[in-house]
This record gives C-alpha cells, sequence and structure tokens, in this order.
C-alpha cells in the first residue's frame, strides 16, 4: 500500500464560515475508506476540494507517486488524472440510454477531435457489457436512464464511475433512499471495486458502514475528530458526544 | 445496417429523399426549363429558404443539442454574405468599368481604373478610396474562404473569452446579442467601408456569367442551396449521432457533472459554436447572391431572435425541425408581409396582415412553447409512437 491522496492542512472559507478546518487525510491504493460525521462536517466539501470544484485558501492537495499537486488542475484533469465521482444525488444523463452514459464515462482520449473521429474503440461494446454485468443493468441497456428506478440509478452512476477506471473513486451517499437489498448489492460493487483501488466513501447511515468493515474517518466541524476502526472510533469519546449532541 | 451511419439515423435517408424530390419537383416546374408555373422571383424565395433553413440546423445543434442559445448566428449568417458580396461586386463593377473605359482616347493607367471602381463602389457614402478591408476583393477564392473563416474565427475568439469564464444560460444569450448589435452597428458605419446603411446592392448579378439568364442562374442557386443543405444535415447528423452529441447532450443538460467525467467542456462548447458558425457563413453566401442586396439591418439583433423562434417553433433538438420551423415560419412570413395575404375587414377595423403578422407569429411561439414544447417536429413522434403501439 502506497500513499495515493494526501490532504494536508487545508481550510476553507465560506464568507467566514470555516467549512473546512485545518484538514488532514492521507489515502493509499487500494484501500476503502468510510467518511462519515454530522451535517455540516466538511464531508462534501472535502470531495469538492478534492475533485477540483472548490478551491482551498490553504493547504496541499498531493496526488499520485509524482506527488503532483491537484490545486493548480481543473475539474476534467482532475478526473482525466484518475479521480472518480458520484454525487449525492443521483446525476446521469436521463434523456439517454445507459449504454450511452456508459460509454460516454469509458477511459478514452477525452478531446473533441479524438471523441468525433474515434468512435468509443473496438472493445468499448465489451467493456460496456463488462460493467453493465457488474451493476446488473445489462438488461436496461438500452432504456433511456430516466426511466431507471432510483436505485439503478445510483447503480448507473457508480457504474460510470467504473467505467472511466479511475484509481480513487469518491462516493457520496450512495445507499441513499435504497431498499436493504439494494444496499447489499452496493456494498458488494464497492467492496469489490476497493480491491484494486481506493474508494471514499461518504456515508450518514452506520449500517451500511459496518457492512464495508473499513477503516473509518470521522468529520466533525471540517476536521478530522477520530481515524480507525468503527468499534474504535463509536468508542470514542468525542464522537460520542457530536453525534448524540452532548 | 443496425450499425451503420443511415442505420442509426434513418431521418438523414428520409430528409436526402425528401430535399432530391422537391430540387427536381422545382427543377422541373421553373421558367428556365420552359414550364412557367414556378416564376424566378419565387424560385430565389424557394432558394432562400434552403439557406435558411441550413442556418436552421446549424441554431439548431448549438442551441437544441448544447443548450448554448446563441443569438448571434445570423450575425454570422450575414458576414458571410458580406464576404461574397465584396467579390461579387467588385468584380462587377471592374468589368464595367474597364468596358467604358476602353473608348477613352489614352489607355487608362491601372490607377485611374482602381478610382474609377472605387468612386463607382463607395460614391454613395462620399468616398473612392479603398478601405482596408477590401483588400482581398478581387480574389473569389480569398473572398470564398473569408465565407467560412472570418465567422469561424469570431466565433472561435467570442466563444473561447466567453466560455473560457463560464458565462452560461441567458448571460450568454445577452452576450452573444451584445456581440450581434456591435456588429450591426460597425456595419452601419459608413468609416467602416462597406458602404454603410447602404450596404452590398446587384449581388444577383454574378460577374463573367453576364450570358446566363437570371431564371437559369437563379435555378443554380437553388441547387447550389440544396446541396448545401443535404451535406450540411449529413454533416451535422454524423456530428449528434455519435459519442459526440453524447456529450454535447449531456452538457446541455448537465454541464458541471460532465466536466467530472473528465471532459473539457468548454472546448467542446467551442468547437460546436464555431462548426456552426461557420456553416452560418457558407449559408448566407449562398442567400445573399440571391436576395440581391445585403445591409447592416439584416444583421440586427431581430434576425438572430427569428432564428431561435424558428427552431422552437420547429423542434428543437432534432434536425428535421428546424427545417421544418425555418421554412414554413420564413415561407409564411413571405407570404404575410409580401401583401399576398388577404385583408381581413372586420367592419369597424381592417387587420392588415403586413402589420399583424407579427403578432400572429409572437402568439405562436407562445402556444407553441406552453403547449407543444417539442414543436411542430413533435408530431413526428406521435406518429412513430403509433406505429409503434399497432405494430
Amino acid at each position: 500500500m502506497s500513499t495515493l491522496l494526501e490532504v494536508s492542512g487545508v481550510s476553507v472559507n465560506f464568507d467566514g464560515f470555516k467549512a473546512i478546518n485545518n484538514l488532514s487525510i492521507q489515502i493509499a491504493e487500494p484501500e476503502m475508506r468510510a467518511v462519515i460525521g454530522p451535517n455540516g462536517a466538511g464531508k462534501t466539501t472535502f470531495m469538492d476540494i478534492v475533485t477540483g470544484k472548490t478551491k482551498p485558501d490553504e493547504g496541499r492537495v498531493i496526488w499520485g507517486e509524482k506527488s503532483v499537486s491537484l490545486l493548480g488542475m481543473n475539474e476534467s484533469q482532475i478526473a482525466q488524472a484518475g479521480i472518480g465521482r458520484k454525487f449525492q444525488k443521483p446525476t446521469v444523463f436521463e434523456a439517454q440510454t445507459v449504454r450511452e452514459n456508459i460509454v460516454m464515462a469509458l477511459k478514452n482520449p477525452r478531446r473533441p477531435f479524438d471523441v468525433l473521429f474515434k468512435r468509443g474503440g473496438n472493445d468499448a461494446e465489451d467493456r460496456v457489457r463488462a460493467i453493465s454485468d457488474d451493476i446488473g443493468l445489462t438488461g436496461a441497456l438500452d432504456q433511456t436512464s430516466g426511466a431507471l428506478s432510483h436505485g439503478q440509478k445510483q447503480w448507473l452512476e457508480i457504474g460510470m464511475l467504473l467505467a472511466q477506471d479511475p484509481r480513487l473513486l469518491l462516493v457520496d451517499e450512495p445507499a441513499a433512499g435504497m431498499s436493504p437489498a439494494e444496499r447489499e448489492q452496493t456494498t458488494d460493487i464497492l467492496v469489490r471495486a476497493a480491491k484494486t483501488r481506493a474508494v471514499v466513501v461518504v456515508e450518514h447511515d452506520m449500517e451500511f458502514v459496518r457492512r464495508l468493515n473499513c477503516k473509518v474517518t470521522v468529520l466533525h466541524q471540517g476536521s478530522v475528530l477520530a481515524e480507525g476502526s468503527l468499534d474504535h472510533v463509536t468508542k470514542n469519546k468525542d464522537v460520542v458526544d457530536v453525534y448524540l449532541g452532548r | 445496417m443496425q450499425n451503420t451511419f443511415i442505420g442509426k439515423n434513418p431521418s438523414v435517408l428520409w430528409f436526402l429523399l425528401g430535399l432530391s424530390v422537391f430540387t427536381v419537383v422545382v427543377t422541373l416546374c421553373s421558367e428556365a426549363l420552359g414550364a412557367d408555373i414556378i416564376s424566378t422571383s419565387f424560385l430565389k424565395t424557394l432558394g432562400k429558404t434552403l439557406c435558411l433553413c441550413l442556418v436552421a440546423i446549424a441554431m439548431d445543434v448549438v442551441w437544441g443539442y448544447c443548450g448554448i442559445l446563441s443569438l448571434g448566428h445570423f450575425a454570422f449568417f450575414g458576414i458571410g454574405g458580406y464576404a461574397i458580396g465584396m467579390w461579387l461586386m467588385y468584380a462587377r463593377t471592374e468589368d464595367i468599368v474597364v468596358a467604358s473605359l476602353q473608348n477613352a482616347t489614352l489607355p487608362p493607367t491601372p490607377d485611374e481604373v482602381t478610382t474609377a471602381i472605387g468612386s463607382q463602389i463607395f460614391g454613395v457614402v462620399g468616398s473612392s478610396d479603398f478601405p482596408m478591408i477590401w483588400a482581398l476583393s478581387h480574389s473569389l477564392t480569398l473572398q470564398l474562404l473569408a465565407v467560412v473563416l472570418v465567422p469561424g474565427l469570431l466565433a472561435l475568439v467570442f466563444g473561447w473569452l466567453a466560455f473560457r469564464s463560464r458565462v452560461t444560460g441567458v448571460y450568454l444569450s445577452i452576450l452573444t446579442q451584445a456581440m450581434t448589435l456591435a456588429l450591426s452597428l460597425y456595419f452601419f458605419q459608413n468609416d467602416t467601408g462597406l458602404r454603410g446603411n447602404n450596404g452590398l446592392s446587384g449581388l444577383q448579378n454574378v460577374p463573367g456569367l453576364e450570358a446566363v439568364s437570371q431564371a437559369t442562374l437563379s435555378l443554380w442557386f437553388f441547387w447550389g442551396s440544396a446541396f448545401a443543405l443535404g451535406a450540411g444535415y449529413v454533416l451535422f447528423a454524423w456530428i449528434v449521432s455519435g459519442k459526440l452529441g453524447s456529450v454535447i447532450r449531456a452538457i446541455r443538460d448537465n454541464e458541471a457533472r460532465v466536466r467530472f467525467l473528465g471532459y473539457h467542456v468548454e472546448s467542446y462548447k467551442l468547437f460546436v459554436f464555431t462548426v456552426t458558425a461557420m456553416v452560418a457563413g457558407i449559408a448566407g453566401a449562398l442567400y445573399y447572391p440571391q436576395a440581391g442586396i445585403i445591409n447592416p439591418a439584416e444583421i440586427a439583433p431581430i434576425a438572430s431572435i427569428y432564428l431561435a423562434v424558428w427552431v422552437a417553433i420547429g423542434g428543437r433538438g432534432r434536425l428535421y425541425g428546424a427545417v421544418i420551423g425555418a421554412a414554413v415560419v420564413s415561407l409564411m412570413s413571405s407570404w404575410f408581409t409580401g401583401g399576398a395575404a388577404p385583408d381581413i375587414n372586420l367592419g369597424f377595423y381592417v387587420v392588415q396582415w403586413t402589420d399583424w403578422w407579427l403578432v400572429l407569429l409572437g402568439l405562436t411561439f407562445v402556444v407553441v412553447t406552453l403547449f407543444f414544447p417539442k414543436g411542430i417536429g413533435g408530431v413526428f413522434d406521435l406518429i412513430a409512437k403509433r406505429k409503434g403501439d399497432t405494430a
């Protein structure tokens, strides 16, 4: 295991409100990591910083063996470097089919002329098939993705993440609004992905986190409150205070 | 068949078939072939309509597919018209001047010829010097290049500045409209060297083809317009059907998400904006020789707004929708405003269509956007759905 992502001493101010306060997190590859914390703890802002949506006021975000800073890169460059993100609300392109959604996400050259002239590549169909098998949507490939159920949209979005073949997956509340059976399948997909890559899951649901069976980072008021196994952090007095509200 | 371009885009085949049949029928009915069913002036109207259809599909790609409501594409159309108009005017004036100076006792020096051409062209604005902007007007090849390159470069620079700053939505529309207004004001100035509000005229006469009658010439332009429309349709269908089409539709629906997939959204927008601007320039270069005259009023912001209205009425996000919208609305517009539509006498008030057409168009636009957001093209969806139900 080597460090893939290193966030150190990062702070962000939103009009005087410190959303992130001197935050430091390290993610190894491969690794599964759960990030938990109450509302407003800075979980989503943390993802925004790593993916380039928000620029921090101070601190460093270092990526990969070559220790590149992600702060000078824009969203698409960061995505191409190998960081994929799944949003809290499922955001697939509803007007297009499941296949089109996956093909768009497939790891391929991303410049307009590449996309215009090399239409997908020869193995595209095989790769689409492999991913749709993984997320259980092979039967729905030619369906408009707007017609999928909420859970299926979540899976499609995870499938699009896998299609990008990223080294780091940032997954925001993947199990929100899912039935118990769907949750189980989602856990399986994520655990499988974490065998070869780094997966960071932001989640509210403790039961879901328990099933992931991984290292947990607890955020509170924009910085790390505790880190370790789920049992370890749930015994931590500070964590209990924060979650139970003193 | 399933995976071929035509197999994926059945509308292309139908469109090309329809366009060919239309072209053949119009040709057979034209004055040039002796049949007197379609007058030369109506033939010109039809040819011009085809050019408007071409700029409308360009607008549909940039707006309906990529989500950029550009209110500047008719300006690119006008620039294309000016570019070809400059050569037409220069070359024809040169022919006339050379012919008239032949009878002079002393053979004219090249300087005298240039001055004579200059005073012929710029006399209306009280000048006889050639402005810099006309430097290439003697060459058909260079002006033809300008038809494509000037709108393309303008779109490239403007688009780069606007998209890079992540200006989107209504703000971008306002920005494109400001560009259009600035351009039309620039063209209005006498100092610009494009004959101010007089514009360029006599464009229906093509130098070197004086022997060809207007009836035949109009037919040639009609064929050229039909070919350009067909080629443009195939080009855009190809662009929007593949993965690039997928990406630009995704940009329309959720630009931020596309960024996180690793696509550089701005490059895609710039590509679409520039390519459509170039096609708009070509459409304009075919239109204005058929219209005979171009002046700065043609590229006023209102023209670009009309373009958006046509596409909305025809149906956004489908190429044939844009063609239908542009054809129906522009032909109706010339019927109503040309005085052919009978006035309605209400006794206390006479509804004159030349005045009331805009009201009718405005109402149609409101009704279509409120009740038929898919436009006229949406009717084809219903037909396809019925067929699917019965099959």
